[in-house]
């Protein structure tokens, strides 16, 4: 029983398996693809992938695969070559488990759409192209990962194409990632400079590597999983349908900047400025979107802020050089998340496409399913002991409060976590309990099996999957094993405290009379006038600076004026000047004459 | 002395700068012209009679001689513009035919 061959052939049969939509029916003309047969590869992969994580769980068993090189140089060759370790063998069920949920849930969502086969298409290779950025040994492997993921979401963003904001959402979108691959495609044209290689085990040297291509790196990371500087595409991406949410941008993609910064660990464990980077940015984005998601009246965005709001969290982890935690709350983060979106897409769907919080209310008694998996996914999301996101937030901010960093961080993101809390509980409280504010004709009907499975059995997931995890990873590094009671239950402290204070807020707001507007309540409402103070600002002092440069300086500058036309009026003034003593007039030639004779006798003297 | 020579050099190049430099009538440019070989005049009979020198005593009359043509051919000159153009006036004599 060679368990490595086991553990290799089981993990490209998955991905092979997958690419069996895509393959077939461009070779034979008779089998054509239908959402449930994507769907139900979608399944048999989850459950071919099952093999893999237990061998790995079972024995440790790790695999390295290189199927083919690409002798690119004489001496620089890159091999495709995948690495099926700990990180790749467990996230694969994960995100093939989510998948499967969103595809089944998606069979109802989009039942209306006449393309829903390119749908589903377009969502498979989305997912294939996201496996082969997990699974990559090589940058240049991930990087093909990485662009495909890329170009999926532009594509599913603008799924409905005819609406602008959503091909607005969709190019902004594409913007903010290309400005991310920037950093990938310097760091890894320095690496292929210095080592001379893209392999990652190749990685880590002894001396110590200079901070801008790790800098690359963290600009990748930025763009790719939104962080504070760029940001504003992932709630610009909800304009795509909820399937594309849940699995894009809250459990795949947007971990795929994570993802790299965890492979890529070993190159930057001792190089504290990056770190220090990490966890600063990581801390500011926490809370910035934490911020954004107090005042958010569409569903969809409160959830998109709150991943955001992860997101910052899980690089917080990486800046405390513990990507295993990092890790794992990618792995808990992508269940509950995925059933916060499909949550709320049947919630949208049962309402006839609202999604304003403001006009939903008492739904609890109506569609008691989604919404009681909706307050475990918010449970989940707020780290309730025991849940699944307990396991990874909580030593999160353990870690945070036991180690020797930047105060600073710690407390921001202390208070993100309370008002995690806070738009949590107004969320749960507005959409579920209280009076009913929906128009009174609604086609409330939660009874398809296609949306009951999914959910509850995500909601299983969100419960089971922290304790699963935790009892079944390989500890590499020693967690902090005493603290002071205060430190401990620091983060449940926190989060009772958001609890207590968003239900106080619900309960006053009834017959409470505040102002207007008042300034913080506009900074919140208005994203923290992130989107119109960068878009406008920096693309006119670009385009005006092009334009100096390209049409000012080159153009009309160097080839007008410095040269034929300034020769040519500088000319042209001195003629001026001197064409009034050429009028002919003897008057004026005398008048030179005096005036020659003058300077002749001052000059004398 | 040169103290009684300051006063016609003075005469002399103010009568000069009123030339160049003029109002409207060219006849005025003339009076001045004049006045220029005037003090010329004055200059070179005070220097011939000062320094006795006899070769240099012609200077003083031929220059009364020739100041009479001068004068004489200044006016016909004038009459035969005035004649031709418009009027007197300085602005007008232009170099340039146009």
């Amino acid at each position: 029983m060679d368990l490595t061959l086991i553990l290799t052939s089981s993990t490209l049969l998955t991905l092979t398996i997958l690419l069996t939509p895509i393959i077939l029916p461009l070779l034979s003309n008779s089998s054509k693809n239908t959402p449930t047969t994507i769907t139900n590869t979608v399944k048999t992969s989850f459950l071919v992938s099952l093999i893999p994580m237990t061998i790995h769980l079972y024995s440790g068993t790790e695999g390295l695969t290189y199927l083919w090189e690409w002798k690119f140089l004489m001496n620089f060759k890159i091999p495709i070559s995948l690495k099926m370790d700990f990180y790749s063998l467990t996230f694969f069920p994960i995100a093939l488990f989510v998948s499967w949920s969103i595809l089944q849930f998606a069979t109802w969502y989009m039942a209306s759409d006449p393309h829903i086969t390119k749908f589903f298409t377009y969502l498979l290779l989305f997912l294939i192209t996201m496996l082969i950025l997990i699974i990559a040994n090589n940058l240049f492997i991930l990087f093909i990962g990485w662009e495909g993921v890329g170009i999926m979401s532009f594509l599913l963003i603008s799924w409905w194409h005819g609406r602008a904001e959503a091909n607005t959402a969709a190019i902004q979108a594409v913007l903010y990632n290309r400005i991310g691959d920037i950093g990938l495609i310097f760091c890894m044209a320095w690496l292929a400079y210095t080592m001379n290689t893209w392999e990652m085990q190749q990685l880590s040297s002894t001396h110590q590597i200079p901070t801008l291509p790790l800098l690359g790196l963290v600009l990748a990371a930025t763009g790719k999983s939104a962080q504070f500087g760029l940001h504003p595409w992932l709630p610009a991406a909800m304009e795509g349908p909820t399937p594309v949410s849940a699995l894009l941008h809250s459990s795949t993609m947007v971990v795929a900047g994570i993802f790299l910064l965890i492979r890529t660990n070993p190159l930057f464990n001792n190089n504290q400025t990056i770190l220090t980077l990490c966890l600063c940015l990581g801390a500011l984005s926490t809370l910035f979107a934490a911020t954004c998601a107090l005042t958010q009246n569409d569903i969809k965005k409160i959830i998109a802020f709150s991943t955001s709001s992860q997101l910052g969290l899980m690089m917080v982890a990486i800046g405390l050089n513990l990507p295993e935690l990092a890790f794992l709350h990618i792995s808990t983060h992508a269940f509950f998340k995925a059933m916060l979106f499909l949550c709320s897409g049947s919630i949208i769907h049962n309402l006839n496409g609202e999604q304003d919080i403001r006009k939903m209310g008492g739904l609890q008694k109506m569609l008691p399913t989604t919404t009681s998996c909706l307050t475990i996914g918010n449970l989940a999301l707020m780290g309730t002991p025991f849940l699944a996101g307990f396991y990874s937030k909580d030593q999160i901010i353990e870690s945070l409060n036991t180690s020797y960093l930047n105060s600073w961080a710690l407390l921001l993101t202390l208070l993100a976590t309370s008002f995690t809390a806070v738009y949590t509980i107004r969320m749960t409280t507005l959409v579920q309990s209280g009076f009913v504010r929906i128009p009174p004709l609604t086609p409330m009907n939660e009874n398809n099996p296609a949306v009951i499975n999914p959910i509850t059995r995500l909601a299983l997931g969100s419960i089971m999957a922290g304790m699963l995890i935790t009892s079944y990873i390989p500890p590499t590094k020693t967690p902090p094993t005493t603290m002071p009671l205060n430190i401990k239950i620091t983060a449940l402290l926190v989060t009772a405290l958001g609890i207590i204070l968003a239900l106080e807020l619900s309960k006053m707001a009834q017959t409470l009379i505040i102002k207007k507007q008042n300034p913080l309540h506009n900074f919140s409402t208005s994203l923290g006038y992130f989107n119109p103070l960068t878009h406008r600002f920096n693309v006119t002092h670009i385009m005006t600076g092009s334009q100096t440069i390209a049409s000012h300086l080159m153009d009309l500058s160097w080839y007008k004026l410095l040269g034929p036309e300034g020769l040519a009026s500088s000319q042209l003034a001195a003629t001026k000047l001197a064409t009034s003593l050429h009028s002919g007039s003897i008057k004026a030639y005398l008048g030179s004459f005096a005036l020659s004779i003058l300077i002749m006798i001052i000059s004398t003297y | 002395i040169p103290l009684i020579y300051i006063n016609i050099i003075l005469t002399f190049t103010i009568s000069l700068l009123k030339i160049l430099v003029y109002h409207s009538h060219l006849i005025s440019s003339l009076l001045y012209l004049k006045k220029i070989i005037l003090s010329l005049f004055i200059i070179t009979t005070l220097t011939t009679l000062n320094t006795h020198s006899l070769l240099t005593n012609i200077i003083p009359i031929t220059i009364l001689i020739f100041t009479t043509y001068k004068t004489t051919i200044n006016l016909t000159l004038l009459i035969s513009i005035s004649n031709t153009y418009n009027l007197n006036y300085i602005h007008n004599l232009n170099l340039l035919q146009y």
